[in-house]
């Protein structure tokens, strides 16, 4: 088990966005999160990065409690996430982005080492990591646009290289929040296939949407959240068809 | 690279062409400010704090250079390095209650000018070790061992001004250093987006120390060469208009560029002394060039002609 989540909570005064949530992840899945708007999917996983504090329960990583933790003590741990909104370096190029994220990369590939790269001493290590970031772009689809500034990026690219900034972190699991959200049909094709190529690579990954026909073509395994509950959990045929989840998408009428 | 080359060849050959004091001089006061200037820049610029605490870093090394060496028989070099270090703890202290409060922007920049007025409140009132408002006469010169002729004083424009260029080179050179490996871009990562760098795993706090701690240790060798170098030292030296100056300085040359601030610091030194302005007229100067800076060129000078020639080139 790579990751668990046990009984996670989270109120914000009064309103309990997250309620005793409890579900895990093994390495190697893909596990979707759904759920409609406001049922606590962006909540539960900023939580499992460390963002959010839980008010209960434990996220646990590889055996070990980590709801305490900073977000960069988490990356640093393999567990990275993505935005919703795509956060990028707008002032800076695709390329250029890419190698910021090379922060972690970078520490794992020269560890103290990297005191010689401040007197200009480590071109071995900028070569890998020219190599990786090159790499990288092309498994995102981005190797067109890699001088282009970031801020000039369309929507679906914005979202791609945050795909492509988080991949360069060296995460074993990337938790996705939202990526196809405001992606055009043929946008999402293009993030499901580059998806695919990332979970073949080796990482774990768990993403939440409320788009479930994306979904249903990329997880093996699917849970449903609805007022901060988790309400069915199983394969995507199985928990689509659930007549909770029907209810909770659709309405009572259609259950 | 071109014009960086000229920039500084021109700089490193000036005083053959210039022989006047008068010029050399305000080189001299333009290199000093300059170091202060660019190692400003690394954590205003480059890292994206308003810091308005390099004064009291300036004036605390310029004491304790002084003092050390009157007090301690150090020679001045030695001298200097105490006084780094202690700036680097006083940084480290001060950075860390901002940093782990998330302070930012202008409450950063209130909070650590009011650690700098704490300083120099302590420096005034001190008066059995800095002889309060008086100030101290500084009456050495710093020594410096010369092929052929032994340990000499370093003495006269000429001297002063090729020993302040090198410090203001080798200040540049270390920071040019720094931002190009992976800590420099982790000091852009959190200039231009906390929250992402955060994700990226860059421990914002330790990286925003370390730009803070290492832009007040090389910012301290300036204070030590400044009293020096104008044989006095105040607690003026520790107040919000050297923030201020400084400031403008990077403002002006380019803030984000390493030479940028060197510019600011060429210009507004020696504006005053070519029109030959009071000092109240001055503060009026720098007040009407900063307004000018913000409004029409928020890239300063440098950062301005980079533009231009990015676009010409394209």
């Amino acid at each position: 088990m790579l990751l668990e989540a046990r009984n996670l909570t989270k109120r914000f005064l009064g309103l309990v966005a997250v309620s005793d949530v409890s579900f895990s992840v093994d390495a190697g899945e893909i596990v979707g999160v759904i759920g409609p708007n406001g049922s606590g999917k962006t909540t539960l996983l900023s939580m499992m990065a460390g963002m959010l504090p839980p008010s209960d329960g434990a996220v646990v990583w590889k055996g070990e409690e980590i709801q305490r933790l900073r977000t960069d003590v988490i990356a640093a741990r393999g567990l990275v996430k993505t935005f919703q909104n795509p956060q990028v370096f707008a002032e800076l190029s695709v390329v250029d982005n890419v190698l910021v994220a090379s922060h972690l990369a970078f520490k794992h590939a020269l560890g103290t080492r990297r005191a010689l790269d401040l007197v200009g001493l480590e071109h071995r290590a900028d070569l890998r990591l020219a190599e990786r970031v090159r790499e990288v772009l092309a498994l995102c689809n981005l190797a067109d646009a890699t001088d282009q500034l970031a801020g000039n990026l369309s929507y679906g690219e914005e979202k791609m290289l945050g795909v492509a900034m988080a991949l360069m972190c060296e995460p074993e699991m990337l938790l996705l929040d939202e990526p196809a959200s405001g992606l055009g049909r043929e946008e999402i094709e293009n993030l499901t296939s580059v998806l695919r190529r990332v979970h073949a690579a080796g990482t774990t990954l768990c993403l939440v949407d409320h788009k479930i026909g994306f979904l249903r073509g990329l997880a093996e395994r699917v849970i449903a959240l609805n007022y901060g509950r988790k309400i069915a959990e199983g394969t995507p045929e199985k928990v689509l068809v659930d007549p909770a989840v029907v209810e909770a998408y659709l309405g009572r009428a259609h259950a | 690279m071109i014009a960086r080359a000229i920039f500084w060849g021109a700089l490193a050959l000036l005083p053959l062409m210039v022989k006047t004091d008068f010029v050399l001089t305000i080189f001299i006061y333009a290199f000093i400010f300059g170091i202060l200037g660019v190692t400003f820049d690394l954590v205003f610029g480059f890292t994206g704090q308003l810091s308005m605490f390099h004064p009291a870093v300036f004036g605390v090394s310029a004491y304790m250079t002084h003092l050390l060496v009157v007090n301690a028989k150090l020679p001045f070099w030695l001298a200097t390095l105490p006084a780094a270090a202690t700036a680097v703890v006083l940084s480290i202290v001060v950075g860390g209650i901002c940093f782990k409060f998330r302070l930012k922007t202008f409450y950063f920049a209130v909070v650590t000018l009011a650690f700098s007025e704490m300083a120099r409140l302590i420096v005034m009132n001190w008066n059995s070790v800095t002889n309060g408002t008086l100030g101290l006469v500084v009456s050495g010169k710093p020594t410096i061992w010369w092929p052929g002729a032994g340990v000499v004083a370093i003495k006269g424009p000429v001297a002063w001004y090729y020993l302040t260029l090198v410090w203001l080179a080798a200040t540049v050179f270390v920071c040019a250093r720094v931002l190009r490996s992976w800590m420099g871009r982790a000091f852009g990562a959190i200039r231009l987006n906390e929250d992402l760098a955060r994700t990226l795993g860059i421990n914002v706090f330790r990286y925003k120390l370390v730009s803070f701690a290492l832009g007040s240790a090389l910012a301290s060798f300036a204070g030590g060469l400044y009293g020096y170098y104008t044989g006095y030292i105040d607690p003026g030296y520790l107040g919000i208009n050297q923030s201020m100056e400084v400031l403008a300085m990077v403002l002006l040359g380019g803030q984000g560029t390493l030479t940028g601030p060197i510019v600011g610091s060429l210009v507004l030194t020696g504006l005053p002394h070519v029109i030959d302005l009071r000092a109240e007229a001055r503060a009026i100067l720098y007040g009407a060039i900063l307004i000018f800076t913000i409004l029409v060129m928020p890239r300063g000078i440098v950062g301005t002609l980079r533009a231009w020639r990015a676009r010409r080139a394209a």
